[in-house]
């Protein structure tokens, strides 16, 4: 059947209406006809269809709406979480930095710039390890509380990690700023109740004052490079932020980079220093000295760049490395030229390594890997690192006197050593620093001194060794004094592998055989007890 | 029944033609022609529908023939239990099959609808379903 011309109008209608709908207007309704006939019922479908997804449509924004509404009440909460720290209550690091940055921005129109003060509280670690957890917490909340109360609510403090607390100082001249930072100082100083003492709690402290332009990460920045400024100055100290320091610190990360990339391209060396028995003037051994062949700046000492291997955590790796080629070098040496009879190459260890506990298992591979007998192979150890370095070193020392490497105690003198502790190492020798040999021949008190050091190592049990020698006064006068071994310059300058290699060819070195005279005695010392055995 | 005097001031007060019983005990209730049946007139309707059975469950036969159109908050309200103890829609023409089926299938019905074109067969169901039910 053929619709009729009303029919197609209608049906036109119909498809416009669907139009409309198709088109997202989904509150467009079609009329329907007297005729209530199929057109008409189809119309009646889609308006009824049509008024359902409007429905649905309605429902689930009213839906989203709702879970928004939730969404944004749990992101509310997890800002509080946020931006609050949980133990003391104050500003979290996140929310420092936020409040920096809209401070900086609001700076542009007040011409003020906000400044920050950072604290560090000295030697918090010491309570937490003697008092225990909650007791640090204690004293942690105390110290929140009080800087909060010295801030006042014009600024924003904040706890930025275990014992380090920010303030934002914000509309402050430079005067004002560090009256605050003295009032926050004094704010902590009385004495807070904890773990059933009183405690007292300093900090150190490093401002970076406000200045235009200066970006939120370069307030921060700026800050902690004075607050470590401050604390290497020890404790209760404040240091403000100076372009100086800034240099400085870049030349610090700048050298941390350069020492990592002069590992791996090799540019580290070994220089020996020989060890001359001072009895005989024959050559005892040699300390293994590192040195950087710096491609601009040519050799370089240790103390130039040790201090930022460490700062860089590469003081193990570093000392590996040392171990692994003093230990090679010996090996080579041992098979060409050869190596004289108790002949030792002394290598130095720091802390560091020897909180390591498979550094034993580690050389005990080298020894064998190269050929080396344990006793060809001397281990200094500084002593603070050993009075400091608590149970693990202990065990460390053990396990290396245990495979049968001498160990010798450096720096004797310099740090504050437990006489009676000097008994029970199993050390083999002590080194005694230069700073004990200076003087050592125009000052008869230090001679006293020097004789009394001598007599106290002799007396545990151990041999000595003197280094700094410069001149062939002190080398006679220490081998009168009974000193066994000794170094400096007066022998020998540290020396690159060849000359080294020369000095073991002919047989020592030259002209000090005629240095050893009559007076040096033989047979003092565990050093010698172990020869013997 | 007519539609009483106080429903014609209220919203969809003139939506209902007539609402009365039968002989048979069955309640007829019938649209006013081309109404478009909203939520306020299908309330007042199924208050009406209730107040007749007096707490009596009574069959219901709805001519929605000529009815223009039923809103879904209308649908709404039809899909909630009232005292009609079964549902008959009478309808004419292709439209009353859409809109009748459209809340038949929508929605489910709180007790036995159905969609007819004959009220003989609608009053025919009404009372098998009310002799079923004793």
């Amino acid at each position: 059947m053929l619709a009729s011309n009303d029919d197609g109008r209608r049906l036109e209608q119909l498809v416009a209406g669907i139009v409309v709908l198709s088109s997202g207007d989904l509150s467009n309704r079609m009329e329907i006809s007297p005729a209530r006939d199929g057109i008409d019922a189809v119309t009646t479908g889609i308006n009824l269809l049509a008024e359902e997804l409007q429905s649905m449509y309605d429902s689930l924004e009213i839906r989203v709406e709702e879970r928004t509404a939730l969404l944004e009440d749990a992101k509310t909460d997890l800002r509080r979480v946020i931006n609050t720290d949980e133990l003391t209550g104050l500003a979290s690091r996140s929310l420092l930095r936020e409040t920096i940055s809209h401070a900086i921005l609001a700076a542009e129109q007040s011409g003020k710039p906000p400044a920050l003060i950072l604290m560090d509280l000295d030697s918090f670690r010491l309570i937490n390890d003697s008092l225990g957890n909650a007791a640090g917490d204690t004293v942690l909340v105390e110290v929140a509380r009080r800087l909060k109360s010295a801030a006042g609510e014009q600024h924003l403090v904040a706890r930025l990690s275990g014992d380090e607390f920010a303030v934002l100082v914000l509309g402050c001249e430079p005067e004002d700023v560090l009256q605050l930072a003295a009032r926050l100082l004094s704010g902590i100083e009385a004495k807070i109740q904890a773990g059933g003492i009183a405690v007292t709690v300093t900090a150190g402290t490093g401002v970076r004052f406000g200045e235009t332009g200066l970006r939120s990460d370069e307030l921060i920045r700026d800050a902690n490079i004075a607050l470590h400024e401050a604390k290497k100055q020890g404790p209760d100290k404040m240091q403000v932020f100076t372009q100086a320091m800034h240099e400085t610190a870049k030349e610090r990360v700048h050298l941390v980079t350069e020492v990592r990339a002069a590992l791996a391209a090799g540019e580290f060396e070994l220089h020996y220093q020989p060890i001359i028995d001072l009895r005989t003037g024959r050559l005892a051994g040699a300390e293994a000295l590192i040195r950087w062949r710096h491609p601009r700046r040519g050799l370089l000492a240790p103390d130039s760049f040790l201090p930022a291997a460490e700062e860089g955590g590469l003081t193990v790796e570093i000392g590996r490395w040392v171990l692994d080629h003093a230990i090679a070098q010996a090996g080579s040496w041992r098979t060409a030229p050869g190596l004289p009879a108790n002949f030792r190459i002394h290598v130095n260890l720091s802390a560091v390594e020897l909180h390591h506990s498979d550094l034993a298992r580690y050389v005990q591979g080298l020894l064998a890997e190269y050929g080396v007998a344990p006793e060809q192979v001397a281990i200094e150890i500084t002593e603070t690192a050993i009075m400091s370095g608590g149970p693990e070193v202990s065990r460390t020392m053990e396990a290396l006197n245990g495979l049968g490497i001498p160990l010798e105690i450096d720096d004797f003198g310099t740090g504050y050593s437990s006489i009676s502790y000097l008994r029970t190492l199993p050390a083999l020798h002590a080194k005694i620093d230069k700073s004990l040999i200076d003087g050592l021949v125009e000052d008869s008190q230090q001679e006293n001194f020097v004789a009394a050091i001598l007599q106290l190592i002799h007396s545990a049990g151990l041999g000595a060794v003197a280094e700094g020698i410069e001149h062939q006064a002190q080398a006679e006068k220490l081998r009168d004094l009974d000193c066994e071994f000794g170094q400096g310059y007066f022998f020998s300058r540290p020396l690159a592998v060849a000359d080294m290699t020369a000095v073991l060819a002919a047989g020592g070195l030259a002209g000090i055989a005629s240095f050893a005279g009559a007076g040096g005695r033989e047979g003092r010392g565990r050093h010698v007890a172990r020869a013997q055995t | 029944m007519p539609v009483p005097d106080r429903d014609l001031e209220t919203p969809g007060g003139s939506d209902i033609e007539s609402l009365e019983l039968d002989p048979n005990g069955i309640l007829r209730l019938v649209w006013a022609r081309g109404v478009s049946i909203d939520g306020s007139g299908a309330q007042l309707a199924m208050d009406r529908v209730n107040e007749l059975c007096e707490g009596r469950q009574l069959p219901l036969l709805i001519d929605m023939a000529t009815t223009n159109s039923v809103s879904r908050p209308a649908r709404a309200v039809f899909s909630q239990r009232c005292d009609a103890s079964a549902i008959a829609l009478l309808g004419s023409s292709p439209v009353d099959r859409v809109i009748a089926n459209f809340f038949l299938g929508v929605h489910t019905a709180p007790v036995p609808t159905k969609f007819f074109t004959s009220q003989d067969e609608a009053v025919n169901w009404l009372m098998s379903q009310a002799d079923a039910r004793e």
